[in-house]
């Protein structure tokens, strides 16, 4: 399962070819080069990987196969294996292979061990073939938080008036519809904020207001002329842009509504305030101009770096200091660009960047809301779950705001306590109060992420641990690796005698599972790591024994032959695995920056941003930089 | 502290600004009944789910004829109901290759769909229109809300089988292939949107008379936006026009009660609402976390949303895959862990308890509704209203007989009663049979529906 393997070669390659690193795209440093490592990709995969294809793969995952083939078809890689929709099926494929999942075990035809390497060694060459794409730059809904902060810092309301909005579930497509129900709840919404912003209609004018809408025009001067300038500059912000023309004449014909039925000035003014807010180019995040034409990539204007980047970090709206620099055309230069990435980040609303990106790759935003047994658990109220979750994010903020490096995510010798939570870890003598604080820790088997209660809590059930699911959020979301799901019927275990059973350990019972030869390929690569952590019980408390009353055995070994016996030994071996960390973790920043799974040529951004890191330690700030500025942030593909 | 809320027809009046819906206004009769015909109650739509299955000899009638007698120990609480419900064993789900490791995943998701999602874009959301929001579609016009969805649980059920969406965990109603309907959770907040009104003073928010003219301006500087976009990004425009103009029509079909019930205060209008009609249902918002409390308040804005014809079609997520528990019945583990039960008898105790719970609930929504007098019979009478689940044993995934019950006999279109023990027919086919017995006329099948269920209707 060790990615590393397969493309450390590659890795080697790519230093020497794309040694410099620069802004924006990369042309090949050498044309031919390129096109000779293309040609030799091709051609193993002419020699070697489609006659592996055609043996093993094509008579169930064919064209002609429908019944058989799923979803996979490997008929269509022929002709171009480069082809970025293709990535998935290659990462699939990949797994399966090494894992010996595919062929099925009863196939007729297995291959060789030497043919299965060198399939497996090619997957990952075939990002060579990709060509430079930024991907598709969709327009985007606000989320419900982005939507809320925006709410606060247009018109300094509460962020929780956004509350009664549906949560939003992440995943591309989703997040950018409309349902009628949110539809009125904006429309009620902008009614809401602005009654908190402007006081009531025919009050008087609040600060808020004045700053808004200026002085009212003098009796007889034109209030067309003076509602546009209002309009302009609220579009501006409210849109991140400047507005068009057309956007204005539309917002002044809203006002003209207003007069039109005997409204003053002001809640004329009012009328347009709302119909921004309920407007596309509000809740969405749009591109300024027309689609040029001729071109397929062009580069980001500077208001769409700026909301881009103002979202990415803070998830609200670019603030002055951001709109500035893209009103003067300078936001896009590197070194602007650098700078402004470390004021957003040592802002406090750089807070935003857990809350979005570092709950969502940790898998604790259930957290607040698990239920636990009660009765076994009785310490894990709503404020323990609480306080667990702020751990994880000081924990996260701490190594984001002082720059540390990423290995400091699986090692470190630090965490943030209260009395409440010392408890858990049983240093309750050394931290008393409420508040949060650092907390020097002196057992390895504490600091980082795969000792904290909060996770290890998230990857348990209410009543007892799992090292399953352990052993599955220890690779994927820490290692980056892809894990198949389960066989949709889980074949019954041979009947045991439950009482014989019920005497033993959560591990020896699990263990049960690898028994079964379908079952065992991938269990064997999961359940040790999830053991290793299996002196942590299902809410993070230390423990020598389990549920059973049987000592645990917390020794295991990784795929690769490294062994451990404790979870101290475990984070040390995955501390070591330095590039899987860092790689997995720059991936996943990747993509949710840029709010679009990763595809082919994104590999080649990847590896760049791997070199430039590796140079510096792999601190934080700097793959954040480095997301900022590539190439596929910058730019957008437009047909 | 619980605070009590009853809609009344006079406080709904008196809150012209405010008031979202009326109960049955005598002025209109009944919105679509043309002039001079009789009115007859509109037949309304309902949907209750249940994830993970059940336990078969729990849930399934031992035979046709022992149905009314002896009904199947999961449905104890639909007793006193028991002859106008409808059960039918032998339609089977959506099969869900090449999705082999996501059952979970797509129960919920397949469930109203009849069709599993596009498999080369998992990732997003991409599977078809839902049979509920087909019928909110037909009907949709007629009521303030075309649609009411709720649910338990926050729609956010962090997993990804199969590399799905993680919305297909938690959604099963669908405006389109690609756009998920979100449900609402506080019973505060659907109160408050389909009766303008809150138990906490001064939360409701007073509507503006301006507002549909100013969406108007606004959609049509939408449509000059789309223009300049990309295709993909038109797609999402599109769908952000469509939700504005139902708040439009919304907001139209406001204004118009409004107008009605002025000409009722006025006194220009005569009642043709039958007086044996009941007042309209009282809300209680309890202060615990007791599921069962929530749940039952959430079937009582479904009741009062139905009853007052503020609209016709709802779906109500009652619970959701994985990670839900059952504190209240006494059980530690969760609902998901238990119904991988091996056939042990004490898992297969809790599962067997925990669908009783759930059909309680139901139990509890359509007795309420058996109880309230419309025209010349019941709401329940002019209801359809179908309880069930994506499995029908959780243990093993499988989804040869989907379990469900309806209850309602959909203006006598259904014929209830009654067990049909051996039907063959899949998910679809189900679906487009009650879409039928509502009036929907169906321009293409639901899902993979070949067909209509002829057994259970009386008119087909």
């Amino acid at each position: 399962m060790k990615k590393t393997i397969a493309s450390l070669p590659v890795i080697v390659v790519m230093a020497l070819l794309f040694g410099s690193a620069r802004l924006g795209i990369a042309a090949p440093d050498d044309e031919a080069e390129s096109k000779a490592r293309r040609d030799a990709v091709q051609k193993v995969f002419k020699d070697d990987v489609t006659p592996f294809l055609k043996t093993y793969c094509l008579e169930c995952h064919g064209k002609n196969n429908r019944e058989k083939q799923g979803d996979v078809s490997f008929q269509s890689t022929f002709n171009r294996p480069g082809a970025g929709e293709f990535r998935k099926q290659w990462q699939l494929a990949l797994v399966n292979v090494k894992t010996h999942a595919m062929p099925p075990p009863d196939a007729k035809k297995q291959p060789t061990d030497e043919e299965r390497r060198k399939f497996v060694e090619w997957v990952p060459t075939v990002k060579f073939l990709s060509t430079p794409d930024p991907g598709a730059f969709v327009i985007r809904r606000l989320t419900k938080v982005e939507y809320g902060n925006t709410l606060r810092d247009l018109l300094g309301v509460d962020p929780a008036i956004a509350a009664q909005l549906p949560e939003d579930v992440p995943g591309e497509g989703y997040l950018n519809t409309i349902s009628p129900l949110q539809s009125e709840q904006y429309l009620e919404l902008a009614n809401e904020a602005l009654n908190r912003a402007l006081g009531p209609k025919d009050g008087p004018p609040t600060e808020r207001q004045k700053q808004l809408f200026g002085e009212t025009p003098a009796p007889g001067s034109d209030l067309r002329l003076a509602a546009s300038k209002v309009a302009r500059s609220f579009a501006r912000s409210a849109y991140r842009r400047p507005p068009s023309d057309d956007e204005v004449e539309v917002l002044l014909r809203v006002f003209d509504l207003g007069q039109d039925n005997k409204l003053t000035y002001p809640a004329s003014l009012r009328l347009m305030v709302k119909a921004v807010l309920v407007s596309p180019q509000f809740l969405f995040i749009t591109p300024e101009k027309e689609t040029p034409t001729g071109q397929s990539i062009v580069p980001l204007d500077d208001y769409q770096v700026a909301a881009r980047l103002s979202y990415f970090l803070w998830s609200t709206m670019p603030d002055a200091e951001l709109a500035a620099l893209a009103d003067s055309g300078k936001l896009h230069e590197p070194d602007v660009l650098r700078a402004q990435v470390k004021r957003l980040i040592e802002d406090p609303r750089s807070q935003a960047l857990f809350d979005g990106f570092g709950v969502q790759w940790l898998g604790i935003g259930g957290l607040k809301d698990k239920t636990f047994d009660p009765a076994k658990f009785p310490e894990m109220t709503s404020a323990m779950r609480a306080t667990m979750h702020d751990e994880v994010r000081l924990f996260f903020e701490s190594i984001v705001r002082e720059n540390r490096s990423i290995v400091g995510f699986i090692d470190s010798d630090y965490t943030f306590l209260n009395e409440g939570l010392a408890k858990v870890y049983g240093l309750e003598k050394t931290v008393s109060g409420p508040q949060m604080r650092k907390v020097q820790l002196t057992d390895a088997n504490r600091g980082g992420v795969l000792g904290m209660p909060g996770i290890l809590a998230m990857t348990s059930f209410p009543e007892r641990t799992s090292a399953v699911k352990r052993g599955v959020w220890v690779l994927e979301q820490v290692l980056g690796e892809h894990v198949p799901p389960p066989p949709a019927n889980v074949p019954a275990l041979e009947k045991q005698d439950q009482k014989e059973i019920a005497k033993l350990t959560l591990r020896q019972r699990t263990e049960l599972h690898r028994t079964d030869a379908v079952c065992a390929n991938c269990h064997k690569i999961l359940d040790p790591i999830g053991f290793g952590l299996e002196n942590f019980d299902a809410i993070g408390r230390w423990r020598d024994k389990d549920d059973s009353g049987g000592q645990i055995d917390a020794a295991g070994e990784l795929p690769g032959g490294q062994r451990f016996t404790s979870p101290k030994e475990l984070k040390a071996i995955i501390a070591a695995r330095k590039d899987e960390v860092v790689r997995n973790l720059a991936e996943k920043l990747l993509s949710y920056a840029l709010c679009r799974p990763l595809e082919g040529y994104d590999e080649f951004v990847v590896d760049r941003l791997m070199e430039n890191l590796a140079k510096d330690d792999n601190r934080m700030q700097t793959l954040i930089t480095e997301v900022v500025i590539s190439y596929p942030f910058t730019h957008r593909r437009v047909r | 502290m619980p605070s009590k809320f009853i809609i009344d027809r006079r406080t709904c009046l008196k809150g012209i600004g405010a008031s979202l819906a009326l109960p049955l206004l005598n002025t209109m009769g009944w919105a679509e009944t043309s002039p001079g015909k009789q009115a007859k109650p509109p037949v309304r739509l309902g949907f209750m789910y249940m994830p993970h299955g059940v336990i078969m000899d729990q849930f399934w009638p031992k035979s046709p004829e022992t149905f009314l007698t002896e009904p199947p120990p999961a449905l104890e609480a639909l007793r006193p109901v028991i002859n106008q419900c409808l059960m039918v064993k032998g339609i089977s789900g959506v099969s869900i290759k090449p999705f082999n490791g996501a059952p979970h995943a797509l129960e919920l998701s397949t469930w109203l769909t009849a069709k599993l999602p596009n498999a080369d874009h998992r990732g997003q959301i991409d599977i078809g229109i839902s049979a509920d929001q087909v019928a909110a579609n037909y009907v949709g016009e007629f009521t303030s809300l075309p649609s009411l969805e709720l649910a338990t649980m926050p729609q956010t059920h962090k997993e990804n089988q199969e590399g799905l969406n993680e919305g297909y965990y938690s959604h099963c109603s669908f405006r389109s292939a690609t756009q998920a309907m979100p449900a609402e959770i506080d019973p505060r907040s659907v109160l408050n949107r389909l009766f303008g009104k809150s138990d906490k003073p001064g939360t409701s928010t007073r509507r503006d008379p301006l507002d549909r003219s100013m969406l108007d301006l606004v959609i049509s500087g939408a449509r000059e936006l789309r223009k300049k976009l990309p295709h993909d990004d038109q797609h999402k425009l599109d769908e952000y026009l469509d939700s504005v103009r139902t708040v439009e029509r919304r907001i139209a079909a406001i204004e118009q009660r409004q107008k009605e019930a002025a000409l009722e205060t006025a006194g220009v209008s005569s009642s043709k609402r039958d007086t044996s009609d009941s007042p309209p249902i009282e809300i209680k918002i309890p202060e615990g976390d007791k599921r069962s409390e929530y749940m039952r308040v959430m079937c009582d804005l479904n009741v009062l949303a139905f009853q007052t014809d503020t609209t016709r079609v709802s779906t109500y997520i009652g619970s959701t895959p994985n990670g839900v528990t059952y504190p209240e019945l006494g059980f530690r583990g969760e609902h998901h862990s238990y119904t991988h039960h091996q056939n042990q008898a004490e898992p297969m105790s809790k599962v067997a308890a925990i669908a009783a719970f759930n059909i309680s609930q139901f139990a509890y929504m359509v007795k309420k509704m058996a109880s309230l007098k419309e025209g010349n019979g019941t709401l329940l009478d002019n209801c359809i209203m179908m309880w069930g689940s994506g499995l029908e044993d959780g243990d093993k995934h499988s989804r040869d007989n989907l379990p469900f019950i309806i209850a309602g006999s959909g203006g006598g279109s259904l014929k209830t009663g009654r067990f049909i023990s051996d039907v063959k027919g899949n998910q679809g086919d189900l679906l487009s049979t009650l879409l039928a017995c509502m009036g929907v006329p169906l321009d293409r099948p639901i899902g993979i529906a070949t067909k209509q269920i002829k057994e259970m209707t009386t008119n087909l």
